[in-house]
């Protein structure tokens, strides 16, 4: 979700086959850069491929270019990945959030399984839970507001959606990104 | 489709000096769609909600192979839903969680799981909510014109086996029962386990659901004939509320009875997740 210069990315740690919960502490939610937070959903043996696969990117782009991506360029290399895979597709939902450009304006991107871009102004949802995580964040959502508000809202967002999921909860992590950096804290949620 | 009419009108006939086995306790009580082959139009009509969808692709195709959907008919799970019953020596405990799923939505987390057949039997809930609500209640009904009739109280084995003659005569129906008939009577404490296919298994512990896997670890670790009152409630809260952590299908709260000589009494109802909690800091202070 975006706010007043800041963003915030939040998801579930619960890591599941089918009905059974396995882990309580699988992370989703990656730092590529002091600009740009990472967020992916699905499968999760994609998840961790394609977490090292543009960790590898990054990388080879920092030594090459000798500055930071922007979220906006990271996005546009995400769908081109993820487009590269278009007859095998990695099965994930990624949300990209960031802060771009010199005054930091907040920017938020969310892409299907094979790259479909898509720029919206206010909130991205993904996950077993987004039609839920939809509804409520429709309904907190409030343009410009202010790191510690939207702090708030996200938890808020998360937990209610999370627990009208069966496959979603046992543990969640609130990431914040300012231009002073990112916090991050992890809520307690319900655990059935 | 189902009405109650016929049910009520057949008790309403039936005099005390006719007192017909047969015509009381009959089966085929509920009224059947007034179309062709009501059988397999039944069969397709299974009454899990998530398999709705499937089953209206399957009226299009009918042309489809007799085995094929028979087999289609006869798949269903006790999805989204733990209950346990044990017997000991003090009496009967069971207990249950409260979560109903619809696929992976949550469409409540507190639904009644534990139906009172009266006032020293309950029955617990799994598979079609409608299914069991409808043949405990209906069974309580039978169980208390027994007690009426024959001024002795019905024993748990005589009314289990009443709804066990009831459901086999609605099998293949697409009925979804797996009920537990839990009491205390004469012969002591009793559970029995009732299926809408037919089957009726005697035991000491049960577990129904899909968090039965989860639950049968706990239960079957700690259990033992002479637990103490405490111990045997304690046991029961703690393998729900396993099932509950573990299995994304159950959660809610769980609530806990009792039944020994006086009847059943509900001990406790507790928010599954507080009580998991409130398990974890318990074993860190132990550390």
């Amino acid at each position: 979700m975006a706010g007043k210069n800041c963003v915030a990315i939040a998801g579930d740690t619960r890591f599941g086959v089918r009905n059974q919960t396995v882990a309580l502490d699988s992370n989703r939610i990656f730092k590529i850069n002091n600009r740009t937070l990472f967020g992916m959903t699905g499968l999760n043996t994609d998840i961790l491929t394609l977490r090292e696969s543009f960790k590898f990117q990054m990388n080879l782009y920092n030594l090459e270019e000798e500055r930071e991506i922007s979220p906006k360029t990271f996005a546009h290399n995400v769908a081109q990945t993820l487009y590269s895979k278009r007859f095998g597709p990695y099965f994930i939902t990624p949300i990209i959030a960031g802060l771009e450009g010199e005054d930091y304006t907040p920017f938020l991107c969310a892409t299907d399984l094979i790259g479909a871009m898509e720029f919206p102004k206010s909130f991205v949802v993904a996950g077993t839970g987004e039609e839920s995580l939809m509804g409520v964040c429709e309904t907190f959502y409030k343009e410009n507001m202010e790191p510690e508000e939207l702090f708030e809202v996200v938890s808020q967002c998360l937990l209610a959606a999370v627990d009208r999921d069966a496959l979603s909860g046992w543990g969640s992590v609130v990431h914040v990104l300012t231009k002073d950096g990112i916090t991050t804290k992890r809520l307690r949620t319900r655990k059935d | 489709m189902f009405t109650l009419g016929s049910v009520l009108d057949n008790d309403f006939k039936s005099t005390i000096e006719d007192f017909s086995f047969e015509t009381e306790f009959s089966t085929n009580q509920l009224m059947l769609p007034n179309i062709e082959k009501p059988f397999e139009f039944a069969q397709s009509i299974i009454g899990l909600e998530k398999d709705l969808q499937e089953n209206e692709n399957q009226l299009m195709f009918h042309q489809q192979k007799k085995e094929e959907r028979k087999e289609r008919a006869l798949i269903k799970g006790y999805k989204g839903t733990t209950t346990l019953a044990f017997i000991y020596e003090k009496g009967t405990v069971v207990a249950v969680d409260s979560r109903a799923t619809s696929g992976q939505y949550i469409a409540s987390q507190s639904v009644q799981k534990v139906v009172p057949v009266n006032e020293y039997m309950l029955g617990t809930l799994a598979g079609g909510a409608a299914d069991c609500q409808f043949f405990l209640a209906h069974l309580g009904r039978i169980c208390n014109l027994y007690e009426l009739r024959n001024n002795e109280k019905i024993s748990v084995a005589a009314a289990s086996k009443l709804l066990n003659n009831i459901l086999y005569s609605y099998r293949n129906y697409g009925l979804s029962v797996g009920s537990m008939i839990c009491g205390y009577d004469t012969r002591g404490p009793q559970l029995y386990y009732i299926d809408s296919d037919g089957s009726r298994l005697k035991n000491s512990l049960f577990s129904v659901g899909s968090g039965s896997p989860f639950a049968y670890g706990v239960l079957d670790a700690g259990y033992r004939w002479d637990l103490s009152k405490e111990e045997a409630l304690d046991l029961g809260r703690r393998a729900i509320c396993a099932a509950t952590f573990k299995d994304s299908y159950s959660g809610g709260t769980v609530k806990v009875y009792h039944i020994d000589e006086n009847g059943w009494v509900k001990i406790s109802d507790d928010d599954a997740s507080e009580l998991w909690y409130r398990y974890e800091e318990k074993e860190k202070k132990k550390k």
